[in-house]
């Protein structure tokens, strides 16, 4: 058994912040099995303060800020970034712009250990949040369908899982902080989307304005309605693809919901009752009363979120990490490898390799390497379930040729695939290229063309590589 | 002690009475291995004819292990009642047999005599028996025994539920769990042989048992077979558990190659009477199968048939929940093809019970011996109308773990209808009111483990 | 003669027959196999066994999904209390090919393929193989004779498949696993055995064979005993400095190489490595540290 320690940062919309897990490690495989190592357990031992984001206007970060924050976390929490094995930073919201972005990893690189990493988009911020809330686990424990509604300041985002497997993700223009109230009760601010709702019911809201509880509770009414049409318990209007967020999917009704889950900081707001609703300075109490008495809490029974406000902050630092299959082939002193661009081959290239075939191969790496200008990548393949040795020695010669000629001269030969072959894979081909360049080879991880992944150092006396797979890089 | 006879013209002399007792056992591949068989048909039934005309004395003053030696040998000389014996020790085994057999004993005057009867006494009388005089002398007798519900009335017929899996994936487990509750299966236990012998696993699978027991109100029982110490270590750590199971053989350095003790047995009952999770008084479970001692060299030079009367002397004193012998798991060397199979299944059920212990049988082949299916079926069949209190059941027959086949899940009722057997009463009000039972007969929605995923 | 002319016209009366009635009772597309999905060619196939036979669950998502969770044959319906004929004879097609893996003899052109010779032990048939242990550990002296003659002496390591409980698991991995151990081990600067095939094989016979060629280390890859889900799980036993009474502790085992468990190749490379550790430690089962 092995321990590992994973930091999570999370830097929303409006708040930001910090905890720190432990993943334990094992080989679960029977005795006389060859090893199969699996993260066995995951148990969050710091949970940090929320935090404002720090802003220095309206939409850019305050980096300085940020930075102190991450210190402060990281004394209280009694540990230095070298004892971080993995983990992510995740910008979230409206605050995952790219000057914002390209500033935290500046800012962070000190803290970023061997390992952490940034990552970001409406879609995975809402897979991470449903595996963060509990959402997933449930829906995997039971086998059965659950939603999770991660509501923060300015999102809604929302994941669909299916037995473990995520079947559904997409995100609203819906939060809490959309409409800012000041302590004089007066609207401050009012987001684009929140106007575009307000338009849409006929409701004048301007900065300025005294903030009329009934008036945005209408708003916030709207909003909630909305939020059921994205999950089928209400009509659909043309009114739901305009708070649709940019970039984010498009989900259709989910069938069969067994339950829904609701995280992120308006969570709380839906389970509190009375007091001032605008004691957050924020229309974050009234959605929640929305939410609590409308179509979409009629329609499912709703479920306890094992996290609620930290619910994608405890996602990011517990899911993100994965493992590589537990028999794999790599030289000493290469790791860790980071953001290394994907080249995922096609079905028709894969066979082509199969065959003894290098050209298609070679055309496609001459192409990537041109485009990516970095001289690096991860080749992912899907391999086969049980080759022969043949099909073995063929697929060596052809990805160690082409990939010898392809690639800068000592750059190592990293493929990825995702069936369980790489040692022998790794083996041949190592034989092939007798020394000439490194050769990391590991299965057991699916990746697509666009993503880019990060190799932690081994683990586990060398069985097997930590794993992140990214699908949108910063910086 | 006359040790020699005449047969059919022929003179044969046997060395002492472990001798006797070794060739008077039918045929069994395992016997001739160890080199303690009979030469041949004749000397066989030569030493059956030695051993009938032998006193009970005989047999309970030449233990096949030496007292001093073993304390499964003194566990079973030390616990014998004295009474009984007395009455009964200079009766010829001739006599013994016919006893049972007649209809002059009733069934509490065998369970008493059982008390009285030493391993070699027990095993020495099943060898002068024909296999319809098992199924005859072992009907007489029902023993029963109390964990959550109570196992072995007349009239019941139970089974324990083995939904393993080759990961020990506990959805998987589930899965095949909720297939054989709707079948009726699993009043006896819900029961898994784990992949992997570590506390983690057990308490994961303990766990889930437990909450499929208590969250459709199942009056069953549950546990999870790993090694007997990592099964205490999980009940000390809090995982739910009704009772704990262990291997055991005839012996004492039998049971220690399975890595235990009469002690560990003692810890793991005090455990369960605090800690455990069943009403009791009865929390063990023993398996056990010809051959085993052989296996680890741990037979002393004695039959199989002996040594395994001697596990049932071994488990008697700890009262135990459930017996069952894992009759044709072992493989040909030691029981050769189906005839040597059923035969030691017979044996195997009526030694028990006449022993005292709660006797049920899995009827099980491996695939590298001469059975097939339909010779596990007429064994079931058999064992049925001989009164075992359960048999197993696993989907279809096929133990995607253990790699080896019993009786499927669809066997239990059948065996019930024929027989007019039903299950345990409790369960049964449970699988009327899931609507998996009426009468004693399954259901149109019997065979449907979806009934269970609905709530 | 004319007897056997009318048998064989008997014969092809027969088989013409069920012919026709068999496309006319069971026309394509109607057999009750398959849940009635489609035809059905063989009830072995992968795809034929992933349709549960069930009739009306209650939940059918929840038992497709429950079917993926195990390999345990659930979902399968009745027929009254016993089990559809689909069933019934898929398991007794998949204890046929079981028992053939135990009873049938590899074929003998795949050691001459691969290059291997072959020798027996002292069992002179399955029968006595599969009764008596005892003789499947011993070599027949004209085995030792041969391996004495045609094995380099000495090696590092010595490599032999033997076909154990299942000739099914030597011919379904043995062509993949072999050429990948061998090409490992070279490539790792140590001198390999002569590699053979030894007939009613049973582990144990691999103590004997370390002390006849004199290697360091030994390793048998052995074909198991097969269940009903598979008959082509292979073994691979390893044992350092192995001697004839060698307690079973100081056994390296690596098992469920097949193509539903760990790939031949894969498991060629990782035995490599576990040999090299073998040797670099001087020391094989319960002493060898991970």
């Amino acid at each position: 058994m092995e321990e590992i320690l994973s930091v999570g940062i999370d830097i929303g919309t409006s708040t930001t912040q910090v905890v720190f897990s432990r993943l334990r490690m094992e080989n679960t495989a029977a005795f006389f099995s060859v090893p199969h190592v699996s993260i066995v357990d995951k148990e969050l031992v710091y949970r940090g303060e929320i935090h404002t984001t720090p802003l220095k206007t309206a939409v850019l970060i305050d980096g300085d800020a940020v930075r102190d924050i991450v210190a402060a976390e990281f004394r209280r929490a009694g540990f230095t970034p070298a004892d971080t094995d993995t983990g992510a930073v995740i910008i979230t919201g409206e605050s995952a712009r790219k000057e914002n972005a390209a500033l935290v990893l500046e800012k962070l690189s000190g803290f970023a250990g061997e390992f952490v990493v940034s990552t970001a988009g409406p879609d995975l911020e809402s897979v991470i949040a449903g595996k963060g809330s509990g959402a997933f686990q449930y829906s995997l424990d039971n086998e059965c369908v659950t939603v999770n509604l991660d509501i923060g300041g300015g999102t809604t985002n929302i994941a669909v899982f299916d037995s473990g497997e995520t079947v559904g993700k997409g995100c609203l223009d819906i939060g809490g902080r959309l409409v800012r109230i000041g302590p004089d009760r007066r609207i401050e601010s009012v987001s684009p989307p929140a106007a575009r709702v307000a338009q849409a019911i006929g409701l004048s809201l301007r900065p300025g304005d005294r903030a009329a509880p009934s008036a945005l509770a209408a708003l916030t009414d709207k909003m909630a309605d909305l939020l059921a049409q994205a999950l089928g318990a209400a009509e659909r209007e043309p009114l739901l693809r305009a708070v649709q967020t940019p970039e984010s999917s498009w989900l259709e009704p989910p069938a069969d919901i067994r339950c829904i889950c609701f995280s992120g900081g308006v969570a709380d707001c839906i389970r509190e009752t009375g007091g001032d609703p605008f004691r957050y300075g924020d229309i974050g109490p009234l959605l929640g009363r929305s939410i609590r008495e409308g179509a979409l809490c009629r329609a499912f029974p709703v479920m306890e979120a094992g996290e609620t406000i930290r619910a994608t902050v405890v996602g990011a630092g517990t899911y993100t990490t994965a493992l590589s299959g537990s028999t794999i082939a790599y030289d000493a002193g290469l790791f860790p490898m980071k953001n290394l661009p994907v080249l995922k081959l096609t079905e028709q290239e894969e066979d082509a390799c199969f065959q003894g075939r290098s050209e298609p191969l070679a055309r496609r790496l001459r192409w990537f390497l041109e485009q990516t200008d970095s001289g690096r990548l991860a080749l992912s393949l899907q391999g086969l379930r049980d080759p022969s040795y043949s099909q073995l020695k063929t697929l060596a010669q052809v990805l160690s040729g082409a990939m010898d000629q392809a690639l800068p001269r000592g750059a190592p030969a990293v493929v990825a695939l995702e069936r369980d072959m790489a040692k022998a894979l790794g083996g041949a081909m190592r034989a092939l290229l007798q020394g000439r360049r490194p050769v990391v080879c590991i299965d057991g991880v699916r990746m697509e063309n666009g993503d880019y992944v990060d190799l932690g150092r081994p683990l586990m006396e060398g069985l097997v590589v930590p794993v992140v797979v990214k699908t949108l890089l910063f910086g | 002690m006359k040790l020699s006879t005449t047969l059919a013209g022929r003179h044969f002399t046997f060395r002492d009475v472990k001798d006797v007792l070794a060739k008077a056992n039918e045929e069994k591949s395992g016997d001739i291995l160890a080199g303690v068989a009979a030469a041949s048909d004749l000397e066989r039934v030569a030493a059956k004819v030695v051993l009938s005309d032998l006193l009970v004395r005989d047999l309970r003053e030449n233990p096949v292990v030496p007292y001093e030696d073993d304390e499964v040998t003194r566990l079973n000389q030390d616990g014998l009642d004295a009474a009984v014996y007395s009455r009964i020790q200079n009766w010829t085994m001739a006599q013994l047999r016919e006893y049972i057999l007649s209809y002059q004993s009733t069934e509490e005057d065998l369970k008493a005599l059982g008390r009285g009867l030493t391993a070699e006494v027990v095993a020495g009388v099943c060898k002068l028996m024909s296999n319809l005089d098992l199924i005859y002398a072992a009907n007489k007798i029902r023993v029963t025994a109390t964990c959550n519900t109570t196992i072995g009335r007349r009239g019941c017929l139970s089974t324990r539920l083995q939904p393993n899996h080759s990961t020990d994936n506990v959805e998987g487990i589930t899965a095949s769990l909720f297939e054989g509750l709707s079948y009726g299966c699993g009043d006896a236990l819900l029961g898994l042989n784990p992949v992997n012998d570590t506390v983690s696993s057990l308490a994961d699978v303990l766990k889930r048992f437990d909450e499929v027991k208590n969250r459709f109100e199942i009056p069953t029982q549950i546990c999870v077979l790993g090694h007997i110490t990592t099964q205490i270590e999980a009940v000390k750590r809090g995982a739910p558990c009704d009772m704990i199971f262990q291997s055991i053989a005839g012996s004492q350095k039998g049971n220690s190659a399975f890595g235990f003790s009469r002690e560990t047995v003692e810890e793991a009952l005090a455990l369960l009477r605090d800690r455990g999770t069943a009403k009791g008084p009865d929390v063990m479970y023993f398996e056990t199968g010809q051959g085993s001692e052989l296996s680890s060299d741990a037979h002393y030079g004695a039959d199989q048939v002996t040594m395994e009367a001697r596990c049932y002397a071994f488990a008697r004193p700890f009262h135990p929940f459930m017996v069952n012998t894992v009759v044709g798991f072992i493989g040909p060397e030691y029981l050769y093809d189906s005839r040597q199979v059923i035969r030691a299944g017979l044996e195997d059920h009526f030694m028990g019970k006449l022993s005292g212990v709660p006797m049920g049988c899995d009827c099980c082949y491996t695939n590298h011996m001469m059975a097939d299916q339909n010779d596990i079926e007429n064994l079931s069949l058999l064992l049925g109308s001989a009164g075992v209190n359960y048999i197993l059941g696993v989907p279809t027959s096929d133990d995607v773990m253990l790699n080896y086949q019993t009786n499927a899940y669809h066997d239990v009722g059948t065996i019930r209808e024929i027989l007019g057997l039903r299950p345990i009463r409790e369960f049964e009000q449970w699988l009327e009111k899931m609507g998996i039972m009426e009468n004693g007969r399954l259901t149109d929605r019997a065979g449907d483990p979806t009934i269970f995923t609905r709530r | 003669m004319a007897e056997r002319d009318n048998i064989a016209a008997i014969v092809a009366e027969v088989i013409a027959q069920l012919q026709r009635t068999g496309s006319v009772a069971l026309p394509q597309g109607d057999r009750p196999c398959c849940g009635g999905e489609g035809p059905c060619g063989d009830i072995t196939a992968p795809a034929c066994r992933r349709i549960s036979l069930l009739d009306h669950p209650e939940d059918p998502e929840a038992l497709e999904r429950m079917r993926t969770k195990t390999t345990a044959r659930i979902g399968v319906g009745r027929a009254g209390p016993r089990l559809k004929t689909q069933t019934l004879l898929t398991l007794r097609a998949d204890h046929a090919q079981a028992r053939d893996a135990v009873f049938a003899d590899v074929d003998p052109a795949l050691p001459e393929q691969l290059g291997l010779f072959t020798v027996q032990t002292q069992c002179d048939s399955k029968d006595t193989y599969v009764t008596r242990p005892d003789l499947g550990r011993r070599l027949s002296e004209e085995a030792v004779e041969t391996l004495r003659r045609r094995c380099v002496p000495n090696p590092d390591v010595q490599i032999y498949a033997s076909d154990g409980l299942s000739s099914t698991a030597i011919e379904a991995n043995l062509p993949n696993i072999l050429p990948v151990l061998m090409d490992g081990l070279k490539g790792r600067g140590l001198t390999v055995g002569t590699p053979f095939f030894l007939r009613f094989g049973r582990v144990g016979a691999e103590e004997q064979v370390a002390e006849v060629v004199g290697a360091k280390v030994v390793c048998v890859l052995l074909g198991e005993r097969p269940g009903l889900a598979t008959a082509e799980s292979m073994s691979a036993y390893i044992a350092y400095n192995a001697y004839v009474g060698m307690p079973e502790s100081k056994r390296t085992v690596v098992s469920n190489i097949h193509r539903d468990g760990i790939a031949a190749v894969e498991a060629g490379a990782y035995l490599t490595e576990v040999i090299c550790r073998i040797l670099e430690q001087r020391a094989s089962g319960v002493d060898l540290v991970k």
